[in-house]
């Protein structure tokens, strides 16, 4: 039971796989709006991908910034390590599915993230555990709309609502996306179980990088605290890469090999 | 008044049975009342002193709105020097210093959060019971550097022992990442299922070093040594701390009523069910007083009538029943007054126990047997509402004797 589809790190993904225009183009005119969701994951199923990422939090009284390096396969494996401030250098994150392990070389040990701690930040930032070990609830779970479309320089945008079921354990009322027809994420609008807005992720800056167009720049941030983002900027970022699957296992976590 | 209370005193005895039926009603009552209010007033304070003891103290030095939403970020600065300086010039209170934070702890095999207690480890003996409740092992000292003191319920969750090692791991101050191992040296068990199942305590300066946190911190704690003294040592410390130690203003000075309004509100709420209970127990006597007292006058229309045909003046005859009423009352109280306090005297020394009470008093870390606390308002108290309850139900009866006419009434039967 994964309730909560938040967007984060790994989500940049889903709007990264937003491939060839033209040919996004003509295939999302047939999708329904759920489609629409499930082809941008679908993209990025399958897919694997290396990337470096600069990730800025900040708050009302400081900010700080970190480098991270990821790597992706499929929907499920996921591994984030740190590369920068020196202080914070090889502490890392695994995905396997569900699951959730951290290691700091700072006490040199693996600690698998319970379930009661999926709801805290990772590595301090806006995002929780949850959301970064995301699954595809958002399409199992919930029920989709398309609201409307909107044009958007040159593009067409699809606003979706999604809308949890009645028995889905979810902590929000509902979502509202925005996908660009190249399949890039626009926007994401979480509303509480009163419908109202608790917090957004926008894409601010949208690349081609990898061969694919790409949100660049994304700010998840707090509507009650404006004062308080998480910001990730994608430096560099490669597709369909060989991985082994070495490169998801824990003693790669531990001691890394590339 | 000599003649009057001749004479009440003989009209009690007229119907002796009677009287002593209502008499027994306020003896019982009242031996109630005097153990029940006993038993209260040396719960609560027991409730107060356990509760504050075991952690929160009487009083905390806090950034303004850590209390309402603890974060790590709003800190004091130079913690270990705030609290020496008040140890030195606040007198009749012991302060300690702590850090707060929250992070995953895992053993060999599992993880669980908890909130992390930075603590001076020789002060806070001084200012909370915690220490003293070290089951196995032993507590935290001032030299210990990589040593950990975690609850029974959590040690038993992570399957630890003492001797064995703790990882944390959370966010620092900074925003970097918090990692430590410790030693686990001891595990309390202290009755509160949630300090047992989520605090652990480890030494201060290794606390700020984990959290990256310098030489800051998130409370001085204080205990004063008399409970009376707290406004006035509430005060003195704002006044401390508003003159000097600049770089920390402002500061929030909160009281264990601001920091656990839930105990106070705990004691009103039972206190306001039990004086509803008391009062329905004054009430019932004071029906049966007043039943007593019109049919004592009622059954007197005849005499009466007689003696205010003679020109006794209808004031008088009503001085007398409330005499009589005031009389019976008397010999309620002190025989009331009298077993109450010998039942409670007893039970102040043995203590007592009922099936219930042992979870009831966990909640608020007390002992599973209670020992009332006689004082002279807690004996008084009830029986002498008992007393004016009847004097007052005496007064419908005794002002009946004015709406008498004295033929009309020589003819009643």
């Amino acid at each position: 039971m994964r309730p909560i589809m938040l967007q984060c790190i790994f989500s940049i993904w889903l709007s990264l796989t937003g491939a060839n225009t033209s040919l996004a183009a003509e295939a999302i005119n047939t999708l329904d709006a759920k489609g629409i969701i499930e082809s941008a994951m679908d993209h990025w199923r399958g897919v694997s991908s290396y990337s470096e990422m600069t990730m800025t939090i900040h708050r009302p009284s400081w900010q700080r910034s970190m480098s991270l390096r990821g790597w992706t396969q499929g929907k499920d494996n996921s591994l984030v390590r740190v590369t920068a401030p020196a202080k914070d250098v090889g502490n890392g994150t695994l995905i396997l599915d569900q699951d959730m392990w951290t290691y700091s070389p700072k006490i040199n040990r693996i600690i698998k993230v319970p379930s009661s701690m999926m709801g805290q930040s990772w590595m301090g930032s806006d995002f929780s555990n949850r959301d970064v070990a995301r699954d595809d609830d958002i399409l199992d779970e919930y029920t989709h709309t398309l609201l409307q479309t909107t044009q958007d320089d040159g593009f067409t945008v699809y606003h979706i609502e999604a809308i949890p079921h009645p028995t889905a354990a979810v902590v929000w009322g509902r979502q509202v996306i925005q996908v660009r027809e190249d399949f890039v994420l626009l926007r994401e609008d979480y509303y509480d179980q009163d419908d109202a807005l608790v917090k957004s992720l926008v894409t601010k800056d949208i690349k081609t990088m990898g061969g694919r167009t790409v949100a660049a720049r994304q700010r998840m941030s707090n509507i009650e605290k404006p004062e308080e983002w998480t910001e990730i900027i994608m430096e560099t970022i490669d597709f369909d890469i060989d991985l082994n699957a070495q490169m998801f296992s824990l003693s790669n976590l531990r001691n890394p090999r590339q | 008044m000599g003649l009057e209370l001749t004479l009440a005193w003989r009209n009690l005895w007229r119907h002796a049975r009677r009287t002593w039926l209502t008499v027994g009603a306020m003896v019982f009552s009242n031996i109630l009342l005097v153990f029940l209010i006993s038993f209260q007033f040396g719960t609560y304070q027991l409730m107060i002193d356990n509760t504050l003891s075991l952690f929160t103290g009487h009083i905390q030095i806090q950034k303004p709105g850590y209390h309402q939403e603890p974060r790590l970020r709003d800190t004091l600065n130079d913690i270990q020097p705030l609290a020496q300086s008040m140890r030195a010039q606040v007198q009749g209170a012991e302060f300690s210093a702590r850090a707060m934070g929250f992070a995953l702890a895992s053993s060999e095999t599992r993880s669980y959060g908890v909130q992390v207690v930075g603590v001076q480890p020789e002060s806070e003996a001084i200012v909370s019971s915690l220490p003293g409740l070290v089951t196995r092992g032993r507590y935290l000292q001032d030299d210990d550097t990589q040593a950990v003191v975690i609850g029974e319920t959590l040690a038993r969750n992570l399957k630890i022992q003492p001797g064995d090692e703790l990882t944390l791991l959370g966010s620092g101050w900074d925003g970097s990442f918090a990692a430590d191992i410790l030693t686990v040296v001891g595990i309390f068990s202290v009755g509160v299922a949630d300090l047992e199942r989520l605090m652990i305590q480890m030494p201060l300066p290794r606390f700020q070093e984990t959290f990256s946190l310098g030489n800051r911190g998130h409370s001085v704690v204080a205990k004063v040594n008399n409970f009376e003294a707290i406004p006035a040592t509430v005060n003195r410390i704002q006044n401390l701390t508003a003159s000097g130690l600049d770089h920390n203003k402002p500061l929030a000075v909160l009281d264990w009523n601001q920091l656990q309004p839930g105990l106070k509100q705990a004691i009103q709420t039972d206190m306001a069910s039990s004086w509803f209970m008391y009062g329905i127990l004054v009430i019932l006597v004071a029906f049966s007083v007043m039943n007593t007292q019109l049919m004592s006058v009622l059954e007197r229309t005849r005499e009466f009538g007689i003696v205010l045909s003679l020109g006794l003046r209808a004031g008088r005859l009503s001085k007398l029943v409330m005499l009589e009423t005031a009389l019976m009352a008397g010999l309620g109280m002190v025989i009331g007054i009298a077993l109450g306090v010998a039942l409670t005297a007893v039970l102040t020394h043995t203590g007592f126990t009922y099936p219930g009470l042992e979870e009831m008093s966990q909640k608020f870390n007390l002992p599973g047997r209670m020992y009332p606390q006689l004082s002279p308002l807690s004996i008084i108290l009830g029986p002498a509402i008992i007393f004016l309850g009847s004097l007052l139900a005496a007064l419908y009866p005794a002002l009946r004797v004015h709406w008498l006419k004295p033929v009309e009434a020589m003819g009643a039967v």
